[in-house]
């Protein structure tokens, strides 16, 4: 067994008196595909934005890449720690949230050339290399408000990916589009896990779950309520709980 | 066949505007016609620019020479048709009697001079000049004329003999304006911007009236040398030139609209003054002494006070320039010829025309025939095609189109070319007032009819294509027609605006003289707007940035600043940074002072507009740049603050153009911006709102100029939110 990727111990989350994510605990190994799925309300892009430090976890560990970081130590003081552990998570938004003043190269070659400080030359190399490989070559030179949603998702994919990071988490990609586009954004998902990119997905696609992840996980109510190979878990939940959610949405 | 049956859509709309139109343009030639026929207020004839004017010392002939090289003669005593004299191949460009009436002198641009028998209208004797002549002067007594001609030549006539005694010159310097004194003894001419006088029997230079002394020569350095150091001269070209009777003055006129008396002994200025609103054409004294008459080209008239050169009165009525003034027959009469073909006959009383006289050939107004024929005409062919367009009948449109288009360019627009091109007078003829409508009804229809056209022609075949064409091709036109309402809206409320300000009765030569004196304060009052602009840019940002702050010591700061500046009045503030600082032992240049109270101000107010167009970023921006791992800086300077200025752009652009008017403020510091100049000026001559009304203009046109820059600024910002 390889050692895992992503370890996370017993991670909470407060919001005021509110306990949104009750001690989970996650082995992710790499190039492992999670998908996590769930009602809504349960915590899981909570989770997911605690994995990155977008939410303050409030007790707990989580470890990407052997950067350990204990949520317990003022987080103010570990700041150097959490950025480290961002350029190693490439994140993915429902809304895409591309930055509106630049064109989709200059998005994608922004923080290679801030964070990374590359050369302008590699940077945009390294740009048109991944715009290539999401298929918008021909869009490099465009405002994302002239991009459709599906366009402006993968360009958010490429931006993520130009970072080089070890691992990948999705958002709900595809929730904010249209039907029709979801499509182009789940092909390049696929494509990447078939790259081997480890990746961790909050997402409603039961096809992208059932067809390219190795587990899927079942939250509700703040904690894991299954974890299970997708085959076993849309055919032949163990938990109760699943059963009810599965009979919801299928 | 019924044409709104035929016509697929929106097109019935688009043919019944033509009509409409179209209707209305003929119903106004038709009205225009009849009213012409009536014996209406329009007198539109060719007439001839009258070039001077004399009047015959026994007063019964007025002469008035033309450009058309005729010289009209008028019986003043018996009736108002002239009779002319012919001899002049081009513009005629003066005429003077001899004391005994008998004897009449004229010069023309033809290099002719006429000596002409009163009695007989036949030509004496003729001298040839060799060059065109420009003015022609005679000494009151009659005995000597001086001519001076284009290549710089003075020519002293005797005009008893009629040969030429003496020829002064060529000098390049000279060749607009002459003048004899009484007895003939002495000829001054113009200088450039100064005089010369010369001896007519020795032509030697008696003296040099000149603005500048260190372009004086060898032969004038005496004459400057004894002028007084502190008088005021022409500042431009004298034009008009003219000895007093009794031949102790010289008053002179000039391109940049002053007159001066001279005192003609000594060569020093006697009375200078604001003369017209235009440069001055002609002079004339009183044989007594006691007054003089001067004419401009801003159309006025002006009679002046002797002793005191001081002005009395003014003449208005002229259409284009006053080229001849003459003291008429009766005490209370004076006569004036102009460019606009008339010669008038005023009361000075009242100050009212109580004759005018035309001075053109024959006796019917040549352009009234032909407007009121083409007028009736084109109300007819009008009839005839707008028949033929309810008919749909193809001819009825050619013939609507070709009458549209060519009418107003044949009928308006000649008699209009002779009226613009002295702009100032022809919004006061009310009898402009018709071809103009008109003309606008006219244009209006063409315009529209070009417009429509395609959609209007389509009646016989109307295919899809065309029809989609059509409706591209109607998007646009519209934004071209309201564009054209929009800018005569704008026309129409500087029509009214203009003649409001008339009323204002302003000093327009006081205006211009000191204009390049105020507009050299355009230039500061943009600089200080400029600098204080960027300041405040700076101080807003920082505030913004202290506000939105979880820093106390940041928020504080930025808190109180905002609270302070912004609860007190900037002009109490500009006295507190203009008599605080000098306390405290810094004494700053009144420029960086001022440019601080205004920076310090805006900033304070500006701080809220970068506050919002920062809170205007959305959460998922930030998240987005952290989760890159972007730093905190990286983030505000390179995703937050670009997107935020791109907000706050146009706001900045309004408090810039804001802050260009409240710089006027700061003239309390007396920083010689656009308000301080027009201030002071104003104040020293009891002109200010002369003065402001200049600086407001440029204030104007600072600000229309910037909100174009800020169009363009905006547009190009806009680049990535343009689908």
């Amino acid at each position: 067994m390889t050692e895992p990727i992503i370890k996370v111990r017993d991670l909470h989350k407060y919001f005021g008196p509110l306990h949104v994510i009750q001690g989970v605990d996650l082995d992710v190994t790499p190039g492992e595909v999670v998908v996590i799925i769930g009602p809504s309300g349960a915590g899981k892009s909570t989770f997911l934005r605690c994995l990155n430090f977008l939410e303050e976890p409030s007790a707990g560990t989580i470890e990407v890449d052997e950067l350990e970081i204990d949520a317990q130590e003022p987080l103010r003081r570990q700041r150097h720690h959490i950025r480290e552990l961002r350029k190693k998570a490439g994140m993915v938004f429902q809304q895409f949230n591309l930055f509106p003043h630049m064109t989709a190269l200059e998005n994608v070659i922004e923080a290679p050339l801030t964070v990374k400080r590359l050369s302008k030359k590699e940077a945009t190399e390294k740009g048109e290399e991944l715009l290539e490989w999401v298929g918008l070559s021909d869009k490099r030179d465009e405002y994302p408000s002239r991009l459709s949603g599906g366009q402006q998702q993968r360009v958010a994919i490429a931006r993520a990916l130009c970072m080089e990071p070890k691992i990948m988490l999705f958002d709900e990609p595809t929730s904010a589009l249209d039907p029709e586009l979801i499509a182009e954004v789940v092909e390049v998902m696929e494509r990447l896990a078939g790259e081997g990119m480890t990746m961790v997905v909050v997402t409603h696609e039961i096809h992208f779950a059932r067809d390219v992840s190795d587990r899927v996980i079942l939250m509700a109510d703040g904690g894991w309520a299954e974890i299970a190979p997708p085959e076993k878990l849309f055919t032949d939940p163990e938990e109760e709980r699943t059963r009810q959610f599965l009979a919801h949405i299928l | 066949m019924s044409f709104t049956d035929s016509i697929p859509g929106t097109h019935p709309r688009a043919i019944k505007l033509i009509l409409v139109l179209v209707s209305i343009t003929v119903v106004l030639s038709l009205l225009y016609a009849v009213q012409h026929y009536a014996g209406g207020p329009i007198r539109l004839a060719v007439v001839s620019r009258v070039q001077s004017l004399a009047l015959s010392p026994d007063n019964s002939l007025i002469a008035a020479p033309a450009n058309d090289g005729e010289i009209y003669l008028w019986n003043a005593q018996e009736g108002w048709s002239p009779t002319r004299l012919s001899g002049h191949r081009r513009s005629v460009v003066g005429v003077a009697f001899t004391p005994d009436s008998k004897t009449m002198i004229s010069a023309g641009r033809d290099g002719q001079i006429h000596l002409w028998d009163v009695g007989s209208r036949d030509m004496k004797k003729t001298i040839d000049a060799d060059a065109p002549v420009n003015d022609l002067s005679l000494s009151a007594d009659g005995t000597v004329a001086g001519a001076v001609c284009e290549d710089g030549r003075i020519l002293i006539i005797d005009v008893a003999s009629g040969n030429v005694a003496q020829s002064i010159g060529p000098d390049p310097n000279t060749g607009l304006a002459v003048a004899v004194n009484r007895d003939g003894t002495l000829v001054a001419a113009d200088y450039g911007d100064g005089i010369r006088i010369w001896d007519t029997q020795t032509g030697d230079l008696v003296r040099a009236l000149s603005s500048y002394c260190e372009d004086a020569t060898s032969e004038t350095q005496d004459a400057c040398d004894a002028a007084d150091e502190d008088w005021l001269g022409h500042e431009d070209q004298v034009t008009a030139l003219a000895f007093s009777p009794d031949g102790t003055l010289l008053a002179s006129g000039s391109e940049d609209t002053t007159i001066v008396f001279w005192e003609v002994e000594t060569g020093e200025v006697k009375w200078p003054s604001i003369g017209h609103w235009a440069s001055v054409t002609s002079l004339t004294f009183h044989p007594d002494g006691r007054s003089m008459l001067s004419g401009g080209e801003d159309n006025k008239i002006r009679t002046w006070r002797i002793p005191g050169g001081k002005s009395t009165a003014i003449f208005e009525g002229h259409l284009s320039g006053v080229n001849g003034v003459a003291f008429g027959w009766g005490p209370d009469m004076i006569l004036s010829g102009g460019a606009d073909g008339t010669v008038r006959v005023w009361e000075t009383a009242n100050q009212k025309v109580t004759f005018i006289a035309w001075a053109r050939k024959g006796l019917q107004p040549v352009w009234g025939d032909l407007l009121r024929t083409w007028m009736l005409v084109s109300g007819l062919v009008g009839l005839i095609s707008l028949w033929g367009l309810w008919k749909l009948r193809p001819w009825g449109h050619l013939l609507a189109l070709l009458l549209y288009v060519v009418g107003p360019i044949v009928v308006v627009g000649l008699p209009l070319l002779e009226v613009l091109i002295y702009p100032l007078s022809f919004i006061e003829q009310l009898s402009i007032a018709w071809p103009l409508l008109a003309l606008l009804g006219w244009y209006g229809g063409i315009v529209v009819a070009l417009m429509s056209q395609p959609v209007a022609l389509s009646y016989e075949a109307a295919d899809t294509a065309a029809l989609s064409e059509q409706l591209m091709s109607s998007q646009r036109t519209r934004k071209v027609r309201s564009a054209i309402f929009i800018a005569a809206v704008w026309f129409l409320i500087m029509v009214v605006l203009y003649s409001v300000l008339r009323r204002f009765n302003l000093d327009v030569a006081f205006m211009r003289h000191y204009f390049s004196f105020i507009m050299a304060g355009a230039w500061m009052t943009l600089r200080i707007s400029a600098l204080s602009i960027a300041l405040a840019v700076v101080l807003a940002l920082l505030g913004a940035l202290g506000r939105l702050s979880k820093n106390p010591v940041a928020n504080g700061m930025s808190g109180f600043y905002i609270s302070l500046i912004r609860g007190t009045p900037l002009l109490v503030q500009i006295y507190i940074w203009y008599l605080g600082l000098p306390r405290v032992n810094i004494v700053l240049p009144a420029q960086v002072a001022g440019t601080l109270a205004l920076g310090v101000n805006y900033g304070a107010y500006m701080t809220e507009i970068f506050r919002a167009g920062i809170q205007a970023i959305g959460k998922g921006q930030y998240e987005a740049a952290e989760a890159l791992g972007m730093s905190r800086t990286q983030l505000y300077r390179r995703i937050v603050l670009p997107q935020a200025f791109r907000i706050v752009i146009p706001p900045i652009g309004n408090q810039f153009i804001a802050m260009m008017k409240d710089s006027s403020l700061v003239s309390v510091m007396s920083i010689w911006e656009l308000s301080y100049r027009a201030q002071k000026i104003g104040r020293q001559n009891f002109r200010s709102l002369e003065t402001f009304m200049v600086a407001a203009a440029f204030y104007w046109i600072l600000t229309v100029v910037f909100q174009f820059l800020q169009g363009q600024l905006e547009e190009y910002m806009a680049r990535s939110e343009r689908r």
